[in-house]
């Protein structure tokens, strides 16, 4: 089997689909007409993986996120049409098996680490479908995973950013979800503990596989990370480009150099410089 | 930039110390000064030693506590219309910080009587309830109430809105998702929404007791003033500023004590 073939069989014992259909988004405009900010947005995920969606600031990458975890901003209908389907069903509302990751990790100030993990199993949802035995297991396990277990008695504000993201990604993998939808959740850290989180996304991807809509603006994080690259074009965002990349992970730093990566690399900026033209920002750091 | 003129500088505990108690010994001095010149008469300013001695009859004379009866009247009706403001504002508060159609629908019968005199319900209060307990509790419980509601509706509003989505997002009801998140979140500015309440409380007691004064602290300043005891008015008002004070700082502490991790964020 060749590691195409390998990439291509779904690890084992989890099916999950996540397909956006049409997706359109339109906002009231400032001068009073209508602005349509997503145009025509079609994606599928069939299986577990790490799906990039790359584009340049505020071209609604985050909405899209957003759509996809059934999170509805308050005040606005999203999407205005089109249709999030997730295992062939359509969403509508936050999703049981999506759970979402921010950039500002959204911690809870009162809960201690260990308490900010547990805390979906005080949620009636959580506690009907994780038996009371397994619960404090799994939120050792899912501590010691992301290196917080002498860390469990601290508040949010006695932790360092890469750490308080630390707390946000075990609380959402405590949970197990099929769909991991993380919003730029690097975004706020310094270059070495964005790249010291994003191996410990990989190895945490390694040990239980999910599909996972990991949205940013970074193309060394996207060439770093993904599976697949969804680029989104700007105003109105549209997919512009759809690339994936077989490289085994974790991606050595001689990779990310290499004649291969440079290529796709390339083909990504291509992509956003056509697209963007002086709108929105991309980030390049390598 | 280590002026005076610092808002930011940290000041030393002990300069800090120093300033107030320096600050209190000159008013207690100037005080002194003007008394024992004796152009102000002592029924008009009395003397701060007579205040004292007053206290001091107060404290204990012919084998009773005057000023002890009076506290425990004060106190057990602050304390009762208390209790009665956190059951009910608080709730209110919740309910009207949580949904905004019970805000819209509440806030126009509550928020004016912020800025209202609440003093000046007082003779309706009498017409309706008579001149008895009854009617002093309910008057405290209007005037703090008042400021609860409004402070606890802020509280629970002014905790971000991305906890309440990403708590949503994690499957929680709507009711969850408050009960659970948003007001475990707002509790440290709901407690200092009691501490304002209990304080406003304080400073309306005495007017309660002005009224039909039978017992209470009010009532001793309002006899004393009618016997032009100037001494002992002074005695009762030091009192209040006093219990006033005390209550502030056990509330504080307690509050710290339940909610540690405020002083964390």
């Amino acid at each position: 089997m060749t590691a195409a073939e390998a990439r291509d069989a779904a690890p084992a014992g989890v099916t999950v689909s996540l397909a956006l259909q049409n997706i359109v988004q339109e906002y009231p405009a400032a001068d009073g007409g209508i602005a349509r900010v997503i145009d025509g947005v079609d994606i599928a995920f069939d299986k577990p993986g790490i799906n990039m969606l790359l584009g340049p600031s505020g071209c609604g990458k985050s909405t899209l996120l957003h759509m996809m975890g059934g999170v509805r901003p308050f005040g606005v209908a999203t999407p205005t049409s089109g249709t999030v389907l997730i295992d062939g069903k359509p969403c509508i509302g936050a999703h049981d098996d999506a759970v979402m990751v921010f950039q500002r990790y959204a911690n809870r100030p009162d809960l201690s680490v260990f308490g900010n993990v547990a805390f979906p199993f005080r949620l009636s949802l959580w506690k009907r479908r994780v038996p009371e035995a397994q619960r404090r297991q799994r939120v050792d396990e899912m501590l010691t995973a992301v290196g917080l277990a002498d860390k469990t008695k601290l508040f949010p504000a006695q932790l360092s950013g890469g750490q308080n993201q630390r707390v946000a990604l075990a609380r959402a993998l405590v949970l197990r979800p099929r769909i991991l939808l993380l919003d730029e959740p690097f975004g706020a850290l310094d270059a070495p503990t964005r790249e010291e989180m994003q191996k410990l996304l990989v190895e945490l991807y390694a040990s239980r596989p999910c599909l996972i809509v990991f949205v940013t603006h970074d193309v060394t994080e996207a060439l770093a990370l993904g599976d697949r690259v969804v680029v989104l074009s700007t105003q109105p965002a549209k997919v512009a480009d759809d690339i994936r990349i077989d490289e085994p992970r974790p991606r050595s730093s001689s990779w990310l150099r290499s004649a291969e990566a440079s290529r796709v690399e390339e083909r990504i900026l291509t992509q956003l410089h056509k697209v963007s033209a002086g709108k929105g920002a991309v980030r390049v750091t390598i | 930039m280590d002026s005076i003129w610092n808002p930011y500088a940290a000041l030393a505990a002990a300069t800090r110390r120093t300033l107030g108690v320096g600050a209190v010994a000159a008013v207690l001095v100037l005080w002194s000064v003007v008394a024992a010149s004796g152009l102000v008469g002592p029924t008009k300013l009395p003397a701060p030693w007579a205040v004292v001695s007053a206290l001091s009859y107060l404290s204990w004379h012919e084998g009773e506590s005057l000023l002890l009866t009076a506290t425990l009247w004060s106190v057990g009706r602050v304390l009762a219309a208390g209790v009665l403001v956190v059951l009910v504002g608080i709730p209110i508060g919740i309910l009207m910080g949580a949904a905004p159609r019970i805000n819209a629908l509440l806030s126009p019968l509550v928020d004016p009587f912020r800025s209202a005199p609440v003093v000046a319900l007082l003779p309706i209060l009498v017409m309706w309830l008579g001149i008895g307990e009854t009617m002093k509790i309910v008057f405290l419980f209007i005037g703090a109430v008042v400021y609860l509601i409004p402070l606890v509706r802020d509280a629970v509003q002014a905790v971000p809105q991305t906890h309440c989505i990403s708590t949503r997002d994690l499957g929680a009801t709507p009711w969850e998702c408050i009960g659970k998140a948003i007001v475990p979140m707002a509790m440290p500015r709901i407690a200092d929404a009691v501490i304002v309440s209990v304080s406003v409380m304080w400073t309306y007691i005495t007017v309660a007791e002005y009224v039909n004064a039978q017992e209470g602290l009010g009532q001793l300043i309002q006899n004393a003033r009618r016997f032009s005891a100037m001494d002992q008015v002074f005695a009762g008002i030091i009192v209040i500023i006093a219990l006033a004070l005390v209550t502030y700082q056990l509330m504080l502490l307690v509050k710290q004590k339940l909610y540690p991790w405020e002083a964390k964020v």
